[in-house]
């Protein structure tokens, strides 16, 4: 089984690569700045352990208040996201009315083509709507950019549910918004995952929109506060460290508990 | 084409429970063996056994001279008939046919030959240049056919070829099939779980259940002499009839027995090793009874349905003590539910299997025609 | 069966996603793209220009010279991530879909990690590695018997851009990993058991019977590379600023359109010319894309397995 070796050592080798630069940080993150430049590769012992890089982060800057705009834009704009999401799809899907290709088509060409492109007008628009520096913003355009792969793979499954299911709901009676929301919704529940997994990472790691549409202390994000603090502190190595293992994480704690989920819905969608 | 020789073949697949026990076969050179039992019984993991896809636990196979266990599929000398065809979606079926020859590096004119050849036995040669998705399923299941000809195998294994076949062009097939196998005296070892299939086809049929063989021999063997309970459920359509009941007396030129449903019943059946008053089973099939008082066994009861199939009909007949029994009538005479019946067979029709199971001996087993028809014929 | 809906339930389905699309994303595209052809005249409105701005984008020496360079850079980071990141995605997708390998599904969730995170957090992190300040990158280097080829690579603008294209590729390697892996599976077994039993070696059943299976997969992996490619623009701005140095050397299309927008330090943002490169910048997209519809995908038909 000379091959199965040849295999785990070269998977075992790419993990390492994968995973040492996220490990190096959170090692360091908790040394004494001496330590960090002695032995870099070390663990903390206890005379090089100090968390005084991230009181620093705390202090100087609302880091807490970032994290919690971020969830806050991501969950609301996955919200409506899968919700509008969902109901166009279903339109799209499942009644024949003119124009329904000329829509779906419409939809389809924002997969292609970024949204960021449009950041010109669009900070005309949120100018003009008063909307500059609020989280609204954000969550608005985390819904357009979100929205046409959203509809594609929703729809893709709603296809998918049988016939007989929604003709023996209208042959009861059920309306077609009671089909949608008690019939439909829940049969796409994979669907739905797939959706999240692919508008949330973007949506939670996005600098540019954070950055041009809502910087101020307020509203920014965890991306644009980690990305600034770090600018201003270049030098100061616990700081800088800490920062980026607190913006890194919760992600690895949401990951840990939820990678199953993740990757099934990433590769459920990914095949169509 | 190769004779195969199985002895003791197990397989495991945890160390723990074994899949398949103490398997010994034998396959002359040219002869159609086919492996028939229902779900789970172990007959594709066999044939995947000796196809090389799964490793064997313990035991010997042999093909031809050699000992194939550690050898590699493409090492043995056979060719797969796989039951969904696996044909390379991206190729023609020129190209299809000629992977295997490309691979044991034939040069091009051989292939090209013997790919002529295939496609003339199989009538395919207009298709050479279609992908799979343009073919029906009857033709692309003659490309499969196709590619495991030109490899010249010693040995072809077929994985249920038919099931995926509507009915018509099954019956078709298979005529098409047993041909081929004459045109090209081959060894086909061939899994089904369609005993109509194996009978019609095969020169040798194991019956398999549960992992062991329960019984190989010619068609005519196990429709006969079938050595247990489940080979005589399983063989023959409609399925046998079975009643119980006690041993009155056992000897060796005969068994009396009293039935469950209150009849006594003598049958021709080497009775040794019976004890008095022992558990039995008697079989009895549906097409050696008779609508009349005719046989030397007697029987009565009341119809409950009938079905007619145009050149026969069958009769279900039901009766306290027993389950329904199952009569193939000649269609002629007039039967309707809920009236009374009385049906006969000779005592040479039965079959008894002790409290194991186990079948006796039938003393003239030769095939009876239902004593309807006035003839009868031993063996 | 499609039935029949009443006119107010439809448009209650549809208008929420289609205004929220439409007037967040698609009006202000098409806006961008019409503002392409005004300039600002001497009041500061908007007086309509044709193509100047296009002109003074791609020939006046001025601004061309930093466009051409940003096209190029964009054009080589393309060609660095189709070189590394999805042949070595199809390696490891292909390691994954072997037969009873143990720990695949932990390797899988390992190796997908950095393609979770931000990409601002991995540029740091990276340039922490790679800096010479801290020693992390030369003592690796050091166990590899390499440590004198160390050199900081992302201030020096020969390698700049390399390195930076091999962080985004370390990074974003998950997605390709993931969908060929995807794609790889759904390869029927049968199939790969029919190759083995004809004697093919597990070499030939991926070349030939495994890859062409999923050259669909393939031909959509490249194209969201080349979107996301050219699109690019979080990772050197969070390593180089929006200045894209050293000399520009790392300048891609999306940090000149930050740049050219909105300006940086001495230079004044000018919102027609940013316009103008968005628009540019579509039409590469667009010609792309429409390069994948037109040519590659009809001829990659998707094999009925």
């Amino acid at each position: 089984m000379r091959n199965r070796l040849m295999v785990h050592g070269a998977l075992i080798a790419y993990t390492v690569l994968a995973l040492f630069p996220i490990a190096l940080i959170l090692i360091n993150s908790v040394k004494t700045r001496e330590a960090i430049f002695d032995d870099p590769l070390a663990l903390p012992t206890m005379e090089s352990v100090t968390f005084v890089g991230f009181q620093k982060v705390l202090a100087s800057t609302n880091f807490l208040l970032y994290f919690g705009n971020s969830l806050i834009v991501t969950m609301l704009a996955l919200f409506c996201i899968l919700l509008f999401g969902a109901m166009a799809a279903w339109a799209l899907s499942e009644y024949r009315f003119m124009g329904n290709r000329v829509l779906a088509l419409f939809l389809a060409f924002g997969i292609m083509i970024p949204i960021r492109l449009g950041t010109v007008s669009i900070l005309e628009l949120m100018v003009r709507l008063d909307l500059v520096n609020t989280l609204t913003a954000l969550v608005l355009v985390y819904t357009a950019q979100g929205l046409p792969l959203a509809v594609m793979i929703l729809s893709e499954f709603m296809r998918q549910v049988p016939a007989e299911l929604k003709d023996a709901a209208r042959c009861d009676g059920v309306g077609e918004i009671s089909i949608f929301f008690k019939v439909i919704l829940p049969l796409i529940r994979p669907a739905m995952a797939t959706v999240a997994v692919f508008t949330m990472i973007p949506a939670w790691n996005d600098l540019w929109f954070p950055l041009i549409l809502a910087p101020s202390d307020r509203t920014k994000t965890v991306t644009l506060g980690v990305q600034q603090f770090i600018g201003q502190y270049v030098t100061d190595w616990n700081s800088v460290l800490a920062a980026l293992s607190l913006a890194v994480i919760p992600m690895l704690v949401l990951y840990a508990l939820f990678s199953r989920q993740l990757i099934r819905g990433l590769t459920a969608g990914a095949v169509k | 084409m190769a004779s195969v020789s199985l002895k003791e073949l197990r397989k495991s697949y945890d160390g723990k429970s074994d899949v398949l026990a103490g398997i010994d076969l034998e396959i002359a050179h040219g002869e159609f063996v086919v492996l028939v039992g229902p779900s789970g019984c172990g007959k594709s993991t066999l044939l995947r056994m000796l196809c090389g896809l799964e490793s064997i636990t313990g035991g010997t196979m042999r093909i031809g001279e050699r000992t194939v266990n550690h050898l590699p599929p493409a090492e043995r000398g056979i060719a797969m008939v796989f039951q969904s065809y696996a044909l390379y979606p991206h190729m023609t079926v020129y190209q299809n046919m000629a992977f295997g020859l490309k691979v044991a590096g034939k040069d091009k004119t051989a292939i090209r030959q013997r790919i002529g050849e295939a496609a003339a036995i199989l009538k395919i040669d207009h298709l050479l240049e279609r992908l799979p998705r343009e073919l029906s399923g009857g033709q692309r299941q003659r490309v499969a056919i196709g590619r495991a000809i030109v490899r010249e195998p010693q040995l072809f294994l077929f994985d249920e070829p038919l099931s995926n076949l509507d009915a018509a062009l099954r019956v078709q097939t298979r005529l098409e099939i047993a041909k081929l196998h004459r045109q090209l005296d081959a060894t086909i070892v061939y899994v089904t779980h369609d005993q109509v299939e194996a009978m019609t086809l095969g020169d040798k049929i194991v019956v398999m259940h549960e992992g062991h063989i329960q019984q190989a021999g010619s068609p005519l063997d196990l429709y006969q002499q079938p050595r247990n309970l489940f080979v005589a459920g399983f063989i023959g359509s409609p399925k046998m009839n079975f009643m119980a009941g006690t041993v009155l007396e056992a000897h060796a030129n005969g068994v009396t027995a009293l039935l469950n449903s209150g009849e006594t019943v003598h049958a021709a059946v080497d009775g040794s090793g019976l004890r008095d008053g022992e558990k039995i089973t008697l079989g009895l099939r549906a097409e050696h009874i008779s609508e009349s008082r005719g046989g030397s066994e007697v029987f009565i009861g009341e119809v409950s349905v009938v079905e007619h199939l145009g050149e026969a009909n069958y009769i279900y007949v039901s009766h306290e003590g027993r389950e329904d029994v199952v009569i193939r009538g000649d269609g002629e005479r007039h039967v309707a539910p809920g009236q009374s019946i009385t049906f006969s067979a000779e005592s040479t029709a039965f079959h008894v299997f002790d409290e194991k199971g186990e079948a006796r001996r039938r003393l003239r087993p030769g095939n009876m025609v239902s004593a309807t028809r006035g003839l009868m014929r031993s063996a | 069966m499609k039935h029949e809906v009443k006119i107010w339930q439809l448009l209650l389905f549809l208008a929420p996603a289609v205004l929220v699309y439409g007037v967040f994303s698609a009006l202000p595209l098409m806006q961008t793209l019409g503002q392409g052809f005004f300039v600002a005249d001497d009041n500061g409105r908007a007086a309509f220009a044709g193509l100047q701005n296009f002109r003074t984008v791609l020939l006046d020496p001025d601004w061309s010279a930093g466009f051409w360079n940003a096209m190029v850079n964009n054009a080589k980071f393309f060609c660095l991530h189709m070189l590394l990141q999805n042949p070595i995605g199809l390696l490891l997708a292909t390691l994954f879909s072997l037969k009873g390998l143990r720990g695949a599904r932990t390797y899988r969730t390992l190796i997908f990690l950095p393609t979770l995170l931000s990409v601002v957090i991995i540029g740091f992190i990276w340039q922490l590695i790679l800096s010479p300040l801290w020693g992390v990158g030369e003592k690796l280097m050091g166990f590899a018997g390499l440590a004198e080829w160390f050199a900081p690579w992302l201030g020096e603008e020969e390698t700049a851009l390399t390195a930076i294209s091999m962080v985004s590729v370390w990074q974003y390697i998950g997605m390709p990993m993931m969908l060929i892996y995807a794609a790889l599976l759904a390869v029927p077994d049968e199939i790969v058991e029919a190759a083995h039993v004809e004697g093919a070696s597990a070499m030939r059943i991926f070349w030939q019977i495994k890859l062409p299976l999923i050259y669909p997969t393939l031909g959509l992996v490249t194209i969201l590379t080349f979107v996301a490619n050219f699109n690019a623009f979080d990772l050197i701005y969070s390593i180089k600023g929006a200045l894209a140095g050293p000399n520009y050397s790392t300048d891609i299309l999306g940090t000149l359109f930050y740049r050219t927008f909105f300006g940086y330090q001495a230079q004044v943002g000018n919102a027609y010319l940013g316009s103008a490169v968005a628009t540019l910048m579509f039409l590469v997209i667009l010609a792309g894309v429409g390069v994948y519809f037109v040519g590659v995908q009809r001829r990659l038909t998707r094999f009925a397995l």
